[in-house]
């Protein structure tokens, strides 16, 4: 092709044609940039904010600080439930490419099992992804800073310390204490909307039972945060601690237990099941509040396996039961004091008169038995109290009537909770003429009325309530109100005595308490031989009860009645004592309720003396007193004189506890 | 030295007279880019020239070194050199499709043994030339609407359709881009390009739908939904948008943008500078450096237009047409208006290869502003 010749028309032409389409492509070109420059205004200046508070986000990280949780301690400050340091190493899973080679690699430096790898990586693949895993707690110092020091290289890997909740005494405060463990579903969802960003930590625990559950809130503390600059990997870069929330710890709450009596209690209690509260006669402080057999609390702090749970749950003797508050049972003759106050309210009786025990009675078409075949004799009321006569409380209770005896009841106490700040507590059940009719539709019989008398029939109460009855009878002046919680913070709570005054007479109380005392110094009183505390001029006064749970036929009774030995544990009666000490200057109550446990007096009352012992030895005044030289001179202690020297009472008598008073037409409890 | 001096052949051709010559308003922009670009790198290092800052000012120092030698070359020597050049691209764009290093996914380089070489590099500058020769030789007639176009057409969619095969859609869509505004300065006619708009307009879906590349497509179907996936492949896009956003209009300051010092911004130092430049300097930053842009296009465009020789103005407004080009796709991109393709912004962006290619560029516009008066009498050109 020849090359065309150029000429100078067409050389203006074509610099004509290109500097119009040269215009064309700069003034395309500049508004394309001024378009770049519109978008450009509309990003950082219409739209700035959404976008700072994007750049916000990403930049910066809140970590949560758990807040330490506050400390249990118990009326001289020993603790109860504390925290103790816990290494851990977590796993976010968000930050893990491969999750298998970053458990093999932690497994170079730390134990995992392949059992727990496979339970570890089901429950990574169930958490949220920002939500860092437990792979390991409770590490060793050397495991821990081993896993510590190779976390640059393990992306999604940290190791921290944390606090893990720790119970001193093991099982002695398992029920009263409860215990903290593993935030569940449920407690998520019962947190509401706004849930505490807490209960996701991997270290977090909540209360589940007792003052941990009900007080969770006031012991978990505000939790703090650490102001981190990350990365786009998440990688710290900077702390901000002029950003961070430092957390605020829980507050230290202290109960009116004392360690040393609640663990002897345990320890009384042993293999049986049971419980038993002691209480304080002037403050209405709760000295002791146990139940046994007791679990480890520790042991739901790390997480219990099923079979372990199983194995609690599935036992007889309900170790996860607190049966202090919530085991309710017939009080059996620990009542008849009530009964015996319900009279001489009446004013029906006199205290004076007697009646005859000849071992049983016929009332409405079948024989009501005393506890002692043979019967009693004459009997009036301090010694029907003494003896634990049932003939002398059949007749009596018959005579006044049940809503006279109800009355008494829930005026100490009976058939109702307090409010001492954790939940659980039953309320029994105080039976009478509105109550049947309400209940049933039915009118009270009178053969209802004996059963009643003798603490049986329909009747039910806690451990907590025979303490706090003994307690207000002891008292002998206010309706005291039992206190669990002695401060919160350093706050005091309100005390227990600072309560209304009990409508009845004082002397009529006085005849009931010294009846009492005749039970356990007088040497013929059913629990004598039980009940002596051995602390010099202290003595402690008393009532034994034998609740039957089962039904004697008349062919047995007739062929003697069967030891509790030879029945199955779950027919064997309850054994039951309230006490109060020292006698002369009531200061504290105590109620024991062992559950089968056999006769009250056998059973129930030498444990008593053993709880009694300690909280007496506990007492400064009370202390002094026993250990004083000489008695002190104007010492009312009536019984006192007879004991001393006397040769301990024949056998037969004091081992007596199998028999028990027969039921009327009431349900066996 | 005077006006006139660059009239008079002979006198024209010393090299004092050369260098007065070039436009160092020009100069004075880009160097002001580049410098704009060496400050962000050395603001994203963590306030350091390691890595980044001092090779980006050692690289762009050879540069203007070299585009003020170039500027000196006479412009009938760019002439002939026009189709061996573009000649050169084209064998090396094959040798690279047969043979070349396969990295990120992409046959893009040449290993020559002592330099790793991408020919598309090469091409952009072939191509502008190549084209220029062409036309220079075309009656205006002849290029608004003739057969005589089917060789233009062929220039531009030999290289294009290779680069595109590597694949390197960004590369491809600038060389059509730039091929084709050669052909509009030279004179197609305007009806011709709004039809050929329009099939090319509708032809974009068929295309993204069957020729793409599945990375390719998903970079184009998140540009059009970029919440769809926020931390997948609209990852990019929004992370830009949020630095770009937050910096606000004075910005969050001097190495303190966070989107960029924490790596949440991809590509921080390279696509996605123009970003760290909007996080830390703010609007009145950013339209600062567009304007520096605009002003080098308007100094490249007026050059252009004053040049004696067709070849020298086409060349020169077509090296002005591709750099506009990398500003407008770039800048498009950071902005959340364009899909992620890779294409820098010229001298903002760390990278050799399209700093040389820019400045290369601009060593042409230079010469064509030199050489204004230069005749070129034949197709062929001559030397003296």
């Amino acid at each position: 092709m020849s090359e065309p010749s150029i000429f100078f028309s067409e050389v203006n032409e074509r610099q004509g044609v290109f500097n119009r389409r040269a215009f064309l492509m700069g003034g395309l070109a500049g508004g394309t940039i001024l378009a770049l420059g519109g978008r450009l205004a509309q990003l950082q200046l219409l739209e700035f904010d959404r976008y700072r508070l994007m750049s916000t986000e990403n930049q910066f990280n809140f970590r949560l600080i758990p807040p330490p949780r506050g400390r249990i301690m118990d009326r001289f400050g020993v603790e109860l439930a504390s925290n103790r340091p816990n290494f851990r190493v977590l796993v976010v899973r968000d930050e893990i490419n491969d999750i298998d080679a970053t458990l093999d690699a932690l497994s170079q430096l730390i134990p995992i099992t392949p059992e727990r790898r496979r339970q570890l990586l089901r429950e990574i693949s169930r958490s949220p992804k920002l939500v860092p895993v437990a792979v390991a707690e409770d590490l060793t110092w050397e495991e821990f800073s081993r896993v510590n020091v190779r976390t640059p290289e393990l992306p999604g890997v940290t190791a921290d310390m944390g606090e893990a909740r720790v119970y001193p005494h093991g099982g002695a405060f398992a029920h009263v204490v409860g215990y903290v463990a593993k935030v569940s579903d449920r407690d998520v969802a019962a947190a509401g909307l706004n849930p505490d960003p807490l209960l996701h930590h991997p270290g977090f625990r909540i209360g589940k039972q007792g003052v941990e559950k009900a007080l969770d809130t006031v012991l978990r503390g505000k939790s703090g945060a650490v102001k981190t600059e990350v990365d786009a990997l998440g990688r710290e870069v900077r702390k901000d601690p002029e950003g961070d929330i430092n957390p605020v710890a829980g507050k230290t709450v202290v109960l009116s237990l004392d360690a040393d009596v609640q663990s002897r209690a345990l320890e009384v209690l042993g293999e049986e099941s049971g419980a038993c509260v002691v209480m304080d006669i002037q403050s209405g402080d709760l000295i002791c509040m146990a139940s046994a057999p007791s679990f480890d609390a520790n042991q739901f702090v790390k997480g219990l396996s099923t079979a372990d749970y199983r194995a609690l749950s599935d036992y007889e003797r309900r170790p996860l039961l607190d049966k202090a508050l919530s085991g309710t049972y017939p009080p059996g003759s620990t009542f008849k004091p009530m009964t015996a106050l319900a009279v001489l309210d009446s004013g029906m009786v006199d205290p004076n008169e007697t009646i005859v025990c000849s071992g049983q009675m016929w009332f409405g078409n079948r024989f009501f038995h005393c506890w002692k075949r043979g019967g009693h004799g004459p009997q009036n009321m301090h010694e029907a109290i003494k003896n634990s006569c049932d003939i002398y409380f059949y007749q009596t209770a018959l005579k006044i009537g049940p809503d006279r005896i109800a009355r008494v009841a829930e005026a100490f106490g009976m058939g109702q909770t307090f409010d001492i700040g954790i939940s659980g507590q039953k309320a029994g059940l105080v039976p009478s003429t509105a109550w049947k009719r309400r209940q049933y539709k039915q009118p009270w019989y009178p053969g209802e009325s004996l059963s009643f008398g003798i603490g049986q029939g329909a009747l039910s109460a806690n451990a907590l309530q025979l303490a706090v009855m003994t307690a207000r009878l002891a008292n002998g002046r206010k309706a005291l109100n039992p206190r669990l919680i002695k401060s919160i913070g350093g706050v005091e709570t309100p005390s227990g005595a600072a309560a209304a005054d009990l409508p009845f007479k004082p002397e009529h109380m006085e005849m009931v308490r010294s009846a009492m005392a005749a039970v356990a110094n007088d040497t013929t009183g059913t629990a004598y031989r039980a009940s002596q505390l051995g602390l010099g001029p202290v003595l402690m006064a008393g009532k034994t009860g034998t609740a039957q749970v089962r039904v004697i036929s008349r062919a047995e009774r007739a062929s003697g009645v069967r030891t509790n030995e030879s029945l199955p544990w779950r027919l064997r009666d309850h054994a039951l004592f309230v006490a109060f000490a020292p006698y002369d200057a009531p200061r504290y109550a105590l109620s024991i309720i062992v559950q089968h446990g056999g006769g009250g007096a056998a059973v129930a009352a030498p444990m008593a003396r053993e709880i009694m012992r300690v909280v007496l030895l506990k007492d400064a005044a009370i202390r002094a007193r026993i250990e004083s030289p000489l008695p002190m001179p104007e010492a009312p202690v009536p019984a006192a004189g007879e004991v001393e020297g006397e040769a301990p009472p024949p056998p037969s008598e004091t081992i007596l506890p199998v028999a028990a008073p027969i039921l009327s037409g009431g349900p066996t409890p | 030295m005077t006006a006139s001096a660059i009239t008079r052949p002979g006198e024209r051709d010393r090299l004092i007279v050369k260098l007065a010559q070039i436009d160092w308003t020009l100069m004075l922009v880009l160097c002001l880019i580049a410098a704009t670009g060496a400050a962000m790198l050395y603001s994203i290092s963590g306030l350091s020239w390691e890595p980044w800052a001092a090779k980006h000012l050692v690289r762009f120092g050879l540069c203007i070194g070299m585009m003020i030698v170039l500027a000196t070359v006479d412009v009938r020597l760019w002439f002939m050199s026009a189709y061996p050049v573009y000649g050169l691209g084209l064998v090396l764009l094959i040798a690279v499709e047969i043979m070349g290093d396969v990295s990120l996914g992409a046959q893009r380089w040449l290993d020559l043994g002592f330099v790793r070489l991408q020919p598309s590099e090469i091409m952009k500058i072939g191509l502008v030339l190549a084209l220029a020769r062409f036309y220079h030789g075309l009656s205006a007639e002849a290029a608004k609407f003739s057969w005589r176009l089917v060789v233009p057409v062929v220039l531009i969619a030999l290289p294009t359709l290779l680069v595109a095969h590597q694949p390197d859609l960004g590369t491809a869509v600038l060389l059509a881009s730039s091929g084709g505004a050669v052909m509009v300065l030279a004179g197609l006619s305007l009806r011709v390009v709004v039809a050929l708009a329009v099939t090319l307009a509708a032809s974009i879906p068929p295309f993204v739908m069957f020729v793409l590349h599945d990375y390719q497509r998903s970079r184009i179907l998140t540009f059009l939904n970029p919440e769809a996936d926020p931390s997948g492949s609209g990852y990019h896009i929004l992370q830009s948008k949020i630095a770009l956003g937050s910096g606000g209009l004075l910005g969050k300051g001097y190495g303190l943008g966070s989107q960029s010092q924490l790596n949440f911004l991809p590509e921080k130092h390279t696509d996605f500078i123009f970003a760290t430049l909007a996080e830390e300097f703010g609007f009145i930053g950013c339209i600062s450096v567009l304007l520096l842009f605009a002003a080098a296009i308007t100094i490249a465009l007026r050059i252009a237009s004053v040049s004696h020789s067709h070849f020298g103005r086409l060349g020169a407004a077509g090296v002005t047409a591709t750099f506009a080009l990398y500003v407008m796709i770039n800048g498009a991109m950071v902005m959340g208006l364009a899909p992620v393709v890779g294409v820098p912004m010229p001298l903002l962006s760390y990278g050799g290869t399209v700093m040389l290619t820019v400045m290369v560029g601009f060593g042409l516009v230079q010469s064509v502003r030199v050489h204004r008066y230069s005749e070129i009498t034949s197709g062929r050109g001559t030397l003296l």
